[in-house]
């Protein structure tokens, strides 16, 4: 009896771990492909097709893109930059202000801001009317404030941050309170010195937000000038011309020869460099948003 | 509410009374309060064009009112509307059965794992999709499915098929961004269940060994009924939702693609095809279902939650 529970055990643990292993080769292997492939030569690509390991390794498609359409793809890359480091910001200071105030129990209409909140959650006016004001109204057509303002407040970071802010013990406000302070000073003096963590969690969160964006980007720009990278890559896959547009130096176009699945995978890597470089630095934090924001309480 | 019972106590502890005194406090508010004024609340207002023919001269309050004219017409008038609805729906229930299977099998699976390094490494893989934005996935999906490069057609060639041309035919396509989503979406998904997992009680672990319990069993009949809260909750948000389609997978995935774009068109897609062709009032009608819609099915997901939780709603 013992034996054979030991066995069954021991089975399971096996399957737990090829499992476990296999789930996760699943979820990066298009990452890996995508990669090598970005350094691979295309003719190679062209012959044999996609695959995890470089075929003809070569740095001729990076060259190539910083090369012929460098300008554009810095350009965006400064959009996508600017906005996230403004936008992560503006949006921080709104949320945690925001939930600041209704995770003090003093405040008696807490909860009606809390339903004004939650209503907006509840029920929407749709696409059509959000986009009609934002353009006809507020000018965020083609305006670089329309790829900050738009995502500028999100309820549920604001919840989640309004639950770390209800774990700081009150009385702390309260002694600061007979010490003459006031609740402004308290935010920025007590609560968010004591939330540096749930701070950064949440501003990655944002900030993860911005650097993906493109829907606002999508509803409101035009002007190439002002698309943000990821913009930029939905345009190269949707027309992979966007980049080999003839904008090619009559010198170098003999060569290096005229990549194009390379490049997509090449601005794909472009596009989400930061964070992979981020990553291994930032993830516990996102790790432990999400258990927080899903315990909720 | 609370105004009625401010009114009808002395001045000094009414409305004004508590502005004033946590003035502050509501100032600090207004910034948040405002966005959501401008992006929420005013847009409110445009609804209005659902009932209208909207045209520039007349403005929104100003043009002919046609009633359920342009509802009528999403439902009966045009097979995309059904359609659309239909496309959402289909994904989005094998969303939640999906996203209930490997999300949930994950957690548990992970949790039996010893190595702390495997674990750190297996789980860096699994919730790094979920920073990725869906333009992104949707080039990582094409050199998967490409036809000349792409890696399906390779191993489909490399074992003697026929390549197939999966950008020219819609019906792969839901699939296909069925299996996207939980690709996407597990890793993260695991991660709550993990953190539901970190408040069980290890003595009932303990009690379960002793009774001579091997681990499949402690996991059917511990493990499982424990993460039911969480799962029921975590379905009846996406219950809630099952009206709104994913935008950003459909369109970052699919782009414009016209050959396969109608068979997966989901009814925000169509809310925005629809801007440029059908024009405004008939989009906003569109979308105003959906609204209406999702306040019915979260109001009655949240009713059932706090029947299931006690009393805890979903927000």
């Amino acid at each position: 009896m013992k034996v054979k529970t030991n066995r069954s055990d021991l089975l399971l643990q096996i399957f737990a771990y090829v499992f476990i292993g296999f789930i996760g080769f699943v979820c990066f292997y298009p990452l890996l492909m995508t990669l090598s492939v970005s350094f691979s030569s295309e003719k190679m690509i062209a012959m044999k097709g996609y695959s995890a390991i470089p075929q003809g390794f070569t740095l001729n498609t990076y060259i190539y893109i910083f090369g012929n359409s460098g300008k554009e793809i810095l350009r965006s890359y400064g959009v996508t930059i600017f906005v996230t480091a403004v936008g992560t910001l503006l949006a921080l200071t709104i949320t945690s202000m925001l939930a600041f105030s209704v995770s003090i129990k003093d405040m008696k209409y807490r909860n009606v801001i809390s339903f004004i909140c939650n209503f907006t959650i509840i029920f929407g006016a749709g696409l059509i009317p959000w986009y009609f004001m934002c353009v006809n109204y507020y000018g965020l057509k083609d305006n670089i404030v329309g790829l900050i303002v738009p995502s500028m407040f999100s309820v549920w970071n604001m919840f989640l941050l309004r639950t770390y802010f209800k774990a700081i013990s009150q009385s702390l406000y309260e002694a600061a309170r007979i010490d003459g302070a006031n609740y402004f000073q308290i935010y920025a003096r007590i609560a968010m010195p004591l939330s540096k963590t749930p701070l950064l969690t949440v501003g990655l969160m944002y900030a993860l937000q911005y650097w993906n964006d493109w829907w606002n980007a999508l509803m409101f720009v035009d002007n190439k000038k002002l698309w943000p990278l990821q913009y930029l890559l939905y345009n190269v896959l949707s027309n992979v011309n966007a980049v080999k547009s003839g904008r090619l130096p009559a010198g170098a176009a003999a060569n290096i020869p005229l990549p194009s699945e390379t490049v997509k995978m090449a601005v794909t890597i472009i596009t989400i460099g930061p964070i992979i470089f981020a990553y291994p630095f930032v993830q516990k934090y996102f790790v432990s948003g999400v258990m927080t924001g899903a315990v909720k309480e | 509410m609370s105004k009625k019972n401010a009114s009808s106590q002395p001045k000094k502890y009414g409305v004004i009374h508590e502005l004033k005194k946590n003035r502050i406090l509501y100032l600090m508010c207004i910034p948040g309060l405002f966005f959501l004024l401008l992006f929420s609340y005013i847009p409110l207002a445009g609804i209005w064009m659902a009932f209208t023919d909207y045209n520039v001269v007349d403005g929104i309050f100003g043009s002919p009112f046609v009633g359920l004219k342009h509802l009528k017409y999403f439902f009966f008038g045009t097979g995309m509307g059904p359609k659309s609805i239909y496309n959402t729906l289909f994904l989005n229930v094998w969303g939640i059965i999906l996203g209930l299977i490997f999300p949930i099998s994950i957690a548990v699976f992970f949790n039996e794992i010893q190595g702390k390094m495997y674990k750190k490494f297996t789980q860096s893989m699994m919730f790094f999709p979920y920073f990725l934005s869906w333009v992104v996935v949707g080039t990582l999906v094409y050199g998967l499915f490409a036809t000349d490069v792409g890696v399906m057609n390779r191993v489909i060639t490399f074992f003697g098929g026929e390549k197939i041309r999966w950008y020219a035919d819609g019906k792969y396509w839901k699939p296909i961004l069925i299996i996207a989503n939980v690709w996407k979406w597990s890793g993260y998904n695991s991660i709550i269940y993990l953190g539901a997992m970190t408040g069980f009680d290890g003595s009932l672990y303990e009690a379960a060994e002793v009774d001579g319990a091997n681990k499949l069993q402690r996991i059917i009949h511990l493990t499982l009924p424990m993460l039911k809260p969480t799962a029921v909750v975590l379905t009846l948000m996406s219950i809630g939702r099952i009206f709104f389609g994913d935008f950003g997978m459909v369109y970052g995935i699919i782009g414009n693609n016209p050959v396969i774009g109608d068979s997966v068109a989901v009814i925000d897609t169509y809310v925005y095809s629809c801007m440029r062709s059908l024009g405004f009032s008939y989009s906003t009608a569109v979308g105003l279902f959906q609204s209406i819609m999702g306040l019915i099915l979260v109001t009655l997901a949240n009713a059932a939650a706090k029947k299931i939780n006690d009393g805890e709603g979903l927000f």
